[in-house]
């Protein structure tokens, strides 16, 4: 049976469920049946009153080619609405054992050179893979995304998109094929019009003609699109405009490549043969090498690789050492698997294999390798040595489980996220790492150089890139750790962040607010699931925040060369992630979709941690401004938010000037200046905190250039959600 | 004998999963089916490194070869197309055949390698082709342990 699933009704097929249980809703199927109902309607139309005339006097082939296209047409049309778009099945738990909030919210990878980002995806609970979106429309994500179809009322992905490209090929061939054999029938039965047949061909011939334009439209799209191997989120969202492609491999095995390569195959719903290889002990074990036994006597017990780094063996030291000097916290929860020393989970795979993640990270704890032991979790003073008060509570704020469940992608929180695992790691590091990170505050160093040193002594450096700098500045921000208490949770509603901002800063900087305006503009892809519950009180008060990395509006156009630099790409990547949230990739999905994901209110704070990220990410923007003071770096001026260039045809938000592209601790000086100017923030500061991975559940991404989206309701009003109409009569809805 | 039939069967029942550790994909050269053969850290002390990256090197042959636009893909493409797709119903395609193919592989490489070490690999397909997943079992020794951590669900199996 092939794999058909329907992707309007929650049809879930054994296996891990795709999604979770569906609510009915008519108003998806009223495209899709008015589509069918035109489609077959018309075409029997056609076959009854207009055919008969034509198979007699002109061919009876023309009745059979008809007729085959129509079924060609049709076959398509079933399967691009039946077919499973390639689905991935959600994560199971252990893959995310790890608490996400202390997990980086992107991952780079490198694909043929060219960098590119996976996000976490909060719903899902994995990164998602290169070309993976998450619809918010089915509630899943889809495997080489292309779009969210109304008229199939399914996704187009990796396995339908063949289908949906030969059905509009052929509808657009059966629509000539109608109207042009409708015209000549008319043609010859000009004194007849009166009569049944020659109405009934006329009004066939209006509806073909009516459904030409928008269908060959987007046929033509499409074939562009093939041709230069992009799906239409990344031709909308504007990925590769003036940049490099990493996915085409030329023109014409592109084009074979969607149509002759063979039928992917599904990933929900598949028997699961039972897998039955006993597992009994003893077991057998291989022979240890020379260098596993020093590294085990050396590590004084410590299981130690020899290939781990030397920060992971000098943080687990540290830990133990430090371990005597604090009373222990209290027990972490969760704790699944206490035999072994935390091994890699899936993220932390990722993360010492890919090259150094350049974007923000929501929150990155300063032991954010993967091998930390429970006890760091529970332990986070020890992990930043020479920091002083101001980590623990940073790191535990970090490790609210609240914010599991929150929406993920918050560049600006990224950094923070960053900054203090930079922070944290490079101490433990010793040699390798940059002493004195506290130095960052200084306002000498640059993120970049500090994220390279990081980059070069961790291999997990994900922490490195942009994040640099706000590393850097958070440190400095250590020392106000205090004014997190307030805060909530990093996507609380406006009262956190004005409770933070009516603190006084210590050093008398901008307030915090400034710096983390909740994010307006969603991530379309992961719209419902990511939008910053912030996203309410995007009130004028908070000025957005541009992601550090948000380049002069020049630069959305500029030649990006793809993902050239690491920190370039992750630079752009926000930036693409600012136009990804425009051009969401769900272009049909309803507001809704954003107020549900803002609408849930982060959950209340696990027991044993006293405040929420968000008040440590917060709680780092406020040393921005003294980080800001200390700098000498000048400001970039304020600036019109570059307005992406796709066809978005985003209105310009309210100014926001682009940081530098310089080192990141320049770009989180020039967020702390532009925050009064900006309107739109990111929660958790994405400006200034950018940088700290870890947050991965909570706010919305703020891509650099959204300007508020808001679509939300609760946002400002009338900022709102631009509906443009795209080729073929998709809706793309484009915050503005 | 009875005591000993009944220590095994205690054995058997507290083999639990201690850890997991997840082989990523390797996108370097594009968004082909392939996963990394870099060793794990975590399983040095588990299994060889040879074992391990030669088992995931077969699975990224098989998988390249499933993916391939040959011929054979094509023929299906055309055979699909010139039935309305209901050539899916009765005909298994190229690509699952050689997912059957790679399932009995792993299930082969499970009882040979990786049970016998304490390790069981997890057909990437279930994990939608992102990883591979290899649980790692507690070794307790031959003696019954005080452990009493539950069975895990990374496939454990009971005879």
């Amino acid at each position: 049976m092939p794999g058909f699933s329907s992707g309007g009704l929650g049809g879930e097929v054994g296996g891990p469920a795709s999604s979770s249980p569906r609510r009915f809703h008519p108003s998806r199927y009223v495209p899709v049946s008015a589509a069918t109902t035109f489609l077959v309607a018309s075409t029997t139309l056609f076959f009854c009153f207009t055919c008969p005339w034509l198979s007699e006097h002109v061919s009876s082939v023309v009745p059979i080619y008809n007729a085959v296209v129509f079924l060609f047409t049709l076959a398509n049309f079933c399967m691009a609405t039946f077919m499973d778009p390639g689905v991935f099945p959600r994560a199971e738990e252990d893959e995310d054992k790890e608490d996400d909030f202390r997990a980086p919210l992107y991952k780079t990878v490198d694909i043929k050179g060219i960098q590119v980002r996976m996000k976490w995806c909060s719903s899902c609970r994995f990164y998602r893979p290169p070309r993976c979106s998450h619809c918010s429309v089915c509630d899943n994500c889809v495997e080489d995304f292309d779009h969210h179809c109304p008229w199939v009322n399914n996704c187009i992905g990796r396995r339908n998109y063949r289908h949906f490209f030969l059905f509009l090929l052929s509808l657009t061939i059966h629509i000539m094929g109608v109207f042009g054999f409708g015209l000549l029938y008319v043609l010859h039965h000009q004194h007849q019009l009166d009569r049944v047949h020659s109405a009934v061909t006329m009004a066939t011939m209006c509806v073909a003609g009516l459904f030409f334009i928008p269908v060959a439209g987007l046929t033509g799209f499409h074939m562009v699109l093939v041709a230069r191997g992009r799906t239409t989120n990344e031709q909308v969202t504007g990925k590769f405009r003036g940049g490099v492609n990493p996915f085409t491999n030329g023109c014409l095995r592109n084009i074979s490549h969607v149509l002759c390569s063979a039928q992917a195959p599904r990933y929900v719903g598949r028997w699961r043969g039972k897998q039955t290889a006993e597992v009994q002990p003893p077991f057998l074990r291989p022979p240890l090498s020379e260098a596993q036994l020093e590294a085990k006597v050396l590590d004084n017990g410590i299981q130690n690789d020899c290939h781990s780094t030397r920060s992971k063996s000098s943080l687990e030291q540290m830990e133990s050492q430090s371990a005597d000097a604090e009373p222990p916290p209290p027990p972490k929860p969760e704790l699944r698997y206490p035999g072994l020393p935390r091994a890699d989970t899936e993220e932390s795979s990722l993360l010492s294999d890919g090259p150094p993640t350049p974007s923000m990270y929501k929150y990155r704890p300063a032991y954010s390798s993967p091998q930390m032991n429970h006890t760091a979790l529970t332990h986070p003073n020890k992990m930043i040595r020479g920091d002083s008060l101001d980590s623990p509570s940073i790191l535990q704020s970090s490790c609210q489980p609240s914010y599991r469940s929150e929406p993920s992608t918050l560049d600006g929180g990224s950094i923070i996220g960053v900054g203090v695992h930079t922070g944290g790691r490079e101490r433990g590091e010793g040699p390798g790492g940059t002493s004195g990170t506290g130095g960052g505050v200084s306002g000498g160093i640059s993120g970049y150089s500090l994220g390279g040193r990081s980059y070069t002594s961790y291999p997990s450096s994900l922490v490195l890139s942009t994040g640099g700098s706000l590393s850097s500045s958070m440190r400095s921000a250590h020392t106000h750790h205090n004014t997190l208490g307030t805060l909530q949770s990093e996507g609380t509603t406006d009262t956190s962040y004005k409770s933070l901002a009516n603190q006084t800063p210590r050093n008398g900087s901008l307030s915090y607010d400034s710096l983390l305006t909740p994010s307006e503009s969603p991530e379309f892809e992961s719209a419902a699931h990511e939008l910053s519950p912030q996203k309410p009180h995007t009130s004028a008060a908070f000025p957005p925040v541009t992601t550090f990395s948000l380049p002069a509006p020049g630069v959305g156009d500029a030649p990006l060369q793809g993902y050239t630099s690491p920190f370039l790409s992750a630079q752009m990547a926000q930036q693409r992630e600012g136009q990804l949230l425009q051009g969401s990739a769900s272009f049909s999905s309803p507001h809704r979709a954003y107020l549900r994901a803002i609408s849930p209110p982060l959950p209340t704070p696990p027991p044993h941690t006293a405040h929420p990220e968000t008040p440590h990410l917060l709680h780092q923007d406020t040393r921005h401004p003294h980080l800001r003071a200390s700098s000498s770096r000048p400001l970039p001026p304020v600036s019109e938010q570059p307005s992406p260039s796709s066809p978005r045809a985003c209105s310009p938000d309210p100014p926001v000037s682009p940081p530098p592209r310089g080192p990141s601790l320049g770009q989180s000086l020039s967020y702390t200046r532009e925050a009064g100017l900006q309107h739109k923030a990111r929660p958790m500061g994405g400006g200034g905190l950018s940088g700290g991975g870890g947050i991965r559940g909570t706010q919305a991404p703020q891509s650099t250039s959204r300007p508020g989206l808001a679509n939300h309701s609760t946002s400002k009003p009338g900022g709102g959600v631009k509906k443009v109409t795209g080729v073929g009569g998709t809706t793309y809805e484009i915050s503005v | 004998m009875s005591t000993e039939f009944h220590n095994l069967q205690e054995l058997r029942h507290s083999v639990s999963v201690a850890t997991k550790v997840f082989i990523q994909r390797d996108y370097s050269q594009g968004t082909t089916c392939r996963f990394q053969t870099k060793f794990p850290s975590e399983l040095d002390s588990r299994i060889e490194r040879t074992l391990l990256e030669d088992t995931v090197k077969t699975l990224n042959s098989y998988y390249a070869e499933a993916e391939k636009m040959g011929g054979q893909s094509y023929m299906e493409g055309c055979l699909a197309c010139a039935t309305a797709y209901l050539i899916f119903l009765c005909m298994e395609t190229r690509y699952e055949k050689m997912l059957k193919k790679i399932s009995g592989y792993i299930q082969e490489q499970n009882e040979k390698i990786y049970a016998p070490r304490g390790l069981l690999l997890t057909d990437p397909i279930e994990r939608g082709m992102r990883v591979i997943e290899v649980s790692v079992f507690e070794d307790r020794g031959s003696s019954g342990s005080s452990h009493s951590s539950s069975v895990s669900s990374g496939g454990i199996s009971q005879r």
